[in-house]
């Protein structure tokens, strides 16, 4: 017998939801991990953290925007995991101490590393598709954790020490991962965009 | 070696500079780091370069890690993920 108010079970309100949201969801976790299964997996992970929450979800606020903060949740979580499991012992090994590359034994910087100005000035850098597409090849270049270090820096509207705090796992401090991070990503967009013709 | 250190202690490495230029970008420096690193850049072209081009970087990045732009203008479908998981999800 149907009861007076007509409720609609959980699984009934996510397939609803799966159909109307999964590609804006699936969208932006592409957009945001620059790879297919990872954002598959971001997506189902949400939508299965939304089943079990859905008794708790009053409808005060509109699902999808629901939806994208569970999403936005999981894809920080990523890139922790990937930072974390980067900086283990085994995973480290193989490259080398960058700071060789740009520092002498006193800590200066090699004679031929110093930082000049760059040839190019242009401020309309991220409407250029030329300039997207060398960014990102500079950002794959990276190992993993300094990529994810970078990405998890802009990635949350957090306050530094809350991500130090979320991160603090060893010695090496989140700071000193983005500092040899960015050493990489300057050399590397130097050379390959705002000094290319030199 | 205690003579380097005392210099250091005043006049920073390059090294050191750097790292609290990217160290300010994330959390706030001492007093005494801030004095350090200021003094260490009146005297140092190259990491008053290194500050400018890495505070553009952060600009760049900021931006472009906080851009809806490409998904905006190229949403994605994937009818497959949808499949699955509709399938998954059958009582």
């Amino acid at each position: 017998m149907d009861s007076p108010i007509q409720t609609t079970s959980p699984s009934e309100t996510l397939r609803q939801w799966i159909i109307d949201y999964s590609d804006a969801l699936y969208t932006r976790a592409f957009y945001k991990t620059s790879n297919k299964e990872t954002a598959e997996d971001l997506v189902q992970d949400t939508f299965f953290a939304a089943l079990e929450a859905i008794p708790k979800f009053e409808f005060k606020s509109q699902p999808k925007t629901w939806l994208i903060s569970i999403l936005n949740n999981k894809i920080a979580e990523y890139y922790r995991k990937a930072y974390k499991g980067a900086l283990q012992p085994e995973s480290r090994q193989g490259f080398r101490n960058v700071f060789d590359i740009y520092f002498d034994e006193n800590e200066e910087w090699q004679k031929d590393q110093q930082p000049t100005e760059w040839q190019i000035e242009q401020s309309n850098l991220l409407d250029d598709e030329g300039f997207l597409r060398t960014l990102q090849n500079c950002m794959n270049k990276l190992p993993e954790a300094w990529s994810a270090a970078i990405q998890l820096k802009y990635l949350e509207e957090k306050k530094g020490e809350i991500i130090c705090q979320e991160l603090k796992l060893s010695s090496t401090n989140f700071w000193q991962i983005l500092h040899r991070a960015k050493l990489q990503l300057r050399k590397c967009l130097e050379l390959n965009w705002f000094n290319l013709d030199l | 070696m205690m003579r380097k250190q005392i210099t250091h202690f005043f006049v920073l490495s390059c090294k050191k500079a750097t790292e609290l230029i990217e160290k300010r970008s994330i959390i706030s420096l001492s007093l005494i780091e801030k004095i350090q690193l200021n003094l260490h850049k009146s005297i140092c072209d190259a990491c008053t370069t290194y500050e400018k081009q890495s505070q553009k970087l952060d600009d760049i990045l900021k931006a472009q890690i906080a851009s809806e732009k490409a998904a905006e203008e190229n949403p994605l479908k994937n009818e497959e993920l949808k499949e699955r998981m509709l399938k998954k999800i059958q009582k």
